[in-house]
């Protein structure tokens, strides 16, 4: 009995341990999270960013401009039996031909998927001048989160203000995904219609910048 | 690596992982006296699977072979006659860890998205990186398991009933709502049940 009680008592402290150290951890990520969305922010309320294809230019770092293409992942597919759109009179992909893309995946209830907005929303203030357009496609995980009024609202209070695509039955989400599927699942899609990143959950902020910065700088392919 | 076991930690905390969570506590509970093997087999077989998936190794598992594995979870723990067995208790928890990582549908941070990105192409080393991070999303399955085992048997007596009762009745609703393709309601009421 005493050896049961020394190994249970290790074990709840282990866990008590780990947990006490989440909690710090998880500070320290939000903090990050926080300033890499102000950084762009800060970098299209700058002053040089009055005008607006301006500020999309200025956004355009020279490095980036001379890097190498972003890979090219294939043909993106389209969006089919969605159950209607918000923010926007769009009424399919199609009718966003020959733009450049961020194609989210996402579900107002998701954390991860609420913690990568601030960037979205840096992205569509400095390059949605240059023809940049984000399209989040709204495949919920539970079936509250398929109300519309309830994602109109949560995206009224979240700052969403780029057009989202309602997959309710989470159709798109299955076929786009395969049997990977995760929340959230952010792609940048270029004007040909072609897939030139890919990335799951938050974060490679930089890199889907610098593929969208890319993009717009060369015609959108 | 610690990195990835927070973010584990604070997933542990999302209704994305309540359909990894629900099956592991109700497996600790049906197993009772052998909940550590039970859970042993959960967490590995959650472990394994997650990986076949995630991996691309699978495609995929149907969803009658799901609910056939939350049956048998339940049977394989509850009936008395085989209960006492440790082995059927590790098989009866590996297969409700398998079918719950079957069904689960991961919220995914930026480590676990670094590592689901790379874990087709890394897959030796991205194996034991998915087990930290599963250690940190089924702790408080671990901890319930820990609790169950410092608890002197004699305390738990009285309460064995109703605890067999609860975690058996789950898996047994997960099967039967897996079956017939209404398991995200199930998870989505609680959920619903839980903001509200």
């Amino acid at each position: 009995m005493n050896g049961r009680i020394v190994a249970g008592i290790i074990a709840v402290a282990s866990v008590l341990g780990i947990a006490f150290a989440a909690l710090g951890g998880s500070e320290n990520d939000a903090v990050v999270g926080e300033n890499q969305g102000v950084t762009i922010q800060d970098d299209a309320s700058s002053p040089s960013s009055t005008p607006e294809e301006a500020s999309a230019g200025d956004a355009l770092a020279e490095s980036v401009l001379a890097g190498p293409a972003p890979e090219n992942f294939g043909a993106a597919g389209t969006l089919v039996d969605l159950d209607g759109w918000l923010q926007t009179e769009a009424t399919s992909l199609e009718d966003f031909d020959g733009q450049v893309k961020i194609l989210q995946f996402w579900t107002f209830s998701c954390f991860n998927c609420k913690a990568t907005i601030p960037t979205l929303q840096g992205l569509y203030a400095t390059y949605g001048p240059a023809g940049l357009e984000i399209i989040g496609v709204h495949s919920p995980e539970f079936d509250y989160e398929k109300d519309l009024a309830l994602v109109q609202q949560a995206a009224d209070d979240l700052g969403v203000t780029w057009p989202i695509a309602i997959d309710n039955q989470k159709l798109n989400f299955r076929s786009w995904q395969g049997s990977r599927r995760f929340w959230p699942r952010t792609y940048v899609i270029d004007a040909n219609g072609d897939i030139r990143f890919d990335h799951i959950g938050e974060g490679a902020y930089e890199e889907l910048e610098a593929t969208v910065a890319y993009l717009l700088a060369n015609g959108g392919a | 690596m610690i990195d990835l076991l927070l973010e584990g930690l604070e997933s542990a905390l999302l209704p994305c992982s309540l359909i990894l969570l629900i099956p592991g506590i109700a497996v600790a509970l049906a197993a009772r006296q052998e909940s550590t093997p039970a859970l042993v087999g959960f967490v590995g077989a959650a472990w394994v699977f997650s990986w076949l998936r995630f991996s691309a190794t699978v495609d995929g598992f149907e969803r009658p072979i799901v609910a056939m594995a939350f049956a048998a979870s339940a049977a394989l723990l509850l009936v008395p006659l085989l209960r006492r067995l440790d082995v059927l208790a590790l098989l009866g928890g590996a297969l409700g860890g398998a079918a719950a990582a079957a069904l689960w549908q991961p919220c995914v941070g930026e480590n676990f998205g670094t590592l689901l990105g790379e874990l087709p192409d890394q897959a030796p080393a991205g194996v034991g990186l998915l087990a930290i991070y599963l250690l940190g999303v089924l702790a408080p399955v671990i901890a319930l398991g820990a609790v169950m085992h410092l608890i002197p048997n004699p305390l738990m007596l009285p309460v064995r009933p109703v605890m067999m009762a609860i975690g058996g009745g789950v898996l047994g609703l997960l099967a039967l709502t897996t079956a017939v393709g209404l398991d995200d309601n199930l998870v989505s009421k609680l959920v619903s049940l839980s903001v509200n």
